[in-house]
């Protein structure tokens, strides 16, 4: 038996992690193209010289201790599902008897013309992070602009700060970081942002990229010229599904998969930001590219692949922004779409410094947004995760002070004392 | 993996808990340079790992639950969080970037951010000391440290 996992992320460290608390035997190797097991959410750390090794996910000694070959700086570029194999950019052929794909996300660049001119770049490997900051020191680069206010453009547009840049984040809708936080939080990030000294253009997007080899200045929707010496494109990220595709695999918004996170394809398995899976909110299918998601899927993926049975809940979207000074955190729905979501607010921001907010739906907690003060909202996740009923405690779930007291009694004799937290114990609650 | 883990843990019992809080004491203490529970708090800046809750009569110390499913694990970003083989959870705080993905998930509120210093720390079993401070301090046996269950 040879497990083979494609990708060395999240995803990759979780399957490793699922595969051995079954299988301690047998081998496992893992294939990337890149050199080393870092942390995607991390690289644009690199714009203030964080030192590379704390961007390390998981060290060699994770996989020795794991027995797990990693072959890398090679690129799978085809799987023969026949004859179970993976061919990589070097012809080496690697057999498999049980595949994983973890090929994750790809940046989205729309095809905006001059695109391909020296200085434009995006941000989603530590490759591309670092020869971004190799062009600033070299050119001597003042000005960016970041297209897109997603986490990725945010984080790029605050380090770029940091190390004294002007910045300029242009967003094509009217607000920041729009598909993932409501609008008060919007308005708070922005805030800290603006005083930071991050600078930004709404409802608006750039056109054109100018310049004769290297950029020189960005032409907007709205006819306005801004001249700058590089830009950022963080638009998004797509699932990166092209190596499936040379197997047949099935594609819709993201790699297909049953509820074992098999694909359609026998032996082959699929976690992380290259596919598609539940939203426990709405039960709707979608593309759900984060950390916390992708690692639970490859550690379930694993799992299955050694042979333990087990069903996978889908995803809860959770999002943390790590490089402000006051933390912002959420989950689940954070806007509520009609009428039938019931919304709870405590907003004390600007005379304590703290954001807290819950959606409700039929008794239960569907989502949250905290700011600032953030311990223990772990409870309101599970809270949601579980779908408890919290019809009778509704004003507790704004509350700084809302805890495991507030549950009800039977879950907390079930949690604490019977010790029950294994994986298929935080299914939902009746 | 149903098979029993070899762990021993701290358990509240919440019928015995009074909410003295000296359990949130003895644990920013053992956890000090200074090994003085005023001092830990004011110079070193630190933070207890039990919480104590109190709602009414009822109230009761948490602390980690080293889950067999943490969560924390999953969402840990810098790769600060790790689960030995006898289940214990482990936050290594020099490692961590404090992107507060484990507080996020956390089911217990047991993993807490120390946002001035951008580390998240929780409860250790007092690894160091060889037996938990909280259940030592605690004067109602409302802790006791236990085999897994």
């Amino acid at each position: 038996m040879r497990y083979v996992i494609i990708g060395n992320s999240a995803a990759a460290v979780g399957c490793i992690t699922g595969i051995r608390k079954v299988d301690k035997e047998n081998e496992i190797v893992v294939i990337s193209y890149e050199d080393r097991c870092y942390s995607k959410p991390m690289i644009a750390d690199v714009l203030i010289d964080y030192p590379d090794e704390k961007l390390l996910y998981r060290d060699k000694d994770f996989f020795e201790k794991n027995n797990v070959t990693q072959i890398l700086g090679h690129k799978a570029i085809k799987i023969n599902p026949e004859s179970k194999v993976v061919i990589l950019d070097s012809n080496e052929m690697v057999p498999y008897d049980k595949l994983l794909i973890s090929t994750g996300g790809v940046p989205f660049v729309p095809p905006i013309p001059g695109r391909e001119k020296e200085g434009v770049f995006t941000f989603t490997e530590l490759g591309s992070a670092k020869k971004f900051k190799k062009y600033i020191e070299e050119n001597g680069v003042e000005k960016v602009v970041v297209i897109g206010s997603g986490f990725i453009g945010l984080e790029v547009a605050y380090y770029l700060r940091e190390i004294g840049k002007e910045v300029i984040v242009v967003e094509l809708l009217h607000r920041v970081l729009g598909k993932a936080l409501d609008k008060r939080g919007s308005e708070i990030v922005e805030t800290m942002l603006r005083e930071k000294g991050v600078q930004f253009i709404f409802n608006n997007t750039v056109e054109e990229i100018l310049g004769e080899e290297k950029v020189s200045s960005v032409k907007l929707k709205s006819g306005e010229v801004l001249k700058t010496e590089a830009v950022v494109i963080a638009i998004g990220v797509r699932p990166n599904v092209e190596l499936a595709e040379t197997a047949r695999i099935e594609v819709n918004r993201g790699i297909v998969t049953d509820n074992h996170l098999r694909t359609n394809v026998p032996d082959i398995y699929a976690a992380g930001d290259c596919i598609e899976c539940i939203d426990i909110t709405d039960g709707t299918r979608k593309n759900l590219p984060l950390f916390p998601l992708a690692f639970e899927q490859g550690l379930i993926a694993g799992l299955n692949m050694a042979g333990k049975e087990i069903t996978y809940l889908g995803g809860l979207p959770l999002n943390s922004l790590k490089f402000l000074e006051k933390p912002v955190l959420n989950a689940g729905i954070v806007e509520p779409p009609d009428s039938t979501y019931e919304v709870l607010v405590n907003d004390k921001f600007e005379k304590r410094g703290y954001y807290r907010k819950a959606i409700l739906k039929d008794g239960k907690l569907v989502g949250f947004v905290a700011i600032g003060e953030i311990d223990r909202v772990g409870i309101l996740t599970n809270v949601i995760r579980q779908k408890i009923d919290v019809s009778n405690i509704k004003e507790r779930l704004v509350s700084l002070d809302f805890g495991l007291v507030d549950l009800p009694e039977e879950w907390r004799k079930e949690k604490l004392k019977e010790d029950k937290t294994a994986y298929k114990d935080w299914r939902p609650v009746g | 993996m149903s098979k029993k883990r070899k762990l021993m843990k701290v358990y509240p019992i919440e019928e015995n808990c009074i909410s003295c809080r000296y359990c949130e004491v003895a644990c920013t203490m053992v956890h000090s340079e200074t090994q003085d529970p005023v001092k830990a708090y004011k110079l070193e800046g630190l933070l207890p790992r039990a919480t104590v809750e109190v709602k009414g009569a009822v109230s009761l110390s948490l602390m980690c639950r080293h889950c067999k499913h943490p969560f924390c694990l999953d969402a840990c970003i810098s790769g600060a969080i790790t689960q030995d083989e006898d289940g214990r959870v482990r936050l290594d705080e020099d490692k961590c970037v404090g992107c507060w993905g484990c507080v996020l998930v956390c089911p217990f509120g047991a993993a807490h951010p120390h946002v001035e210093r951008k580390h998240s720390f929780k409860c250790d079993i007092c690894e160091d000391r060889g037996f938990p401070a909280c259940v030592e301090a605690c004067p109602n046996r409302a802790l006791i440290y236990d085999f897994e269950r």
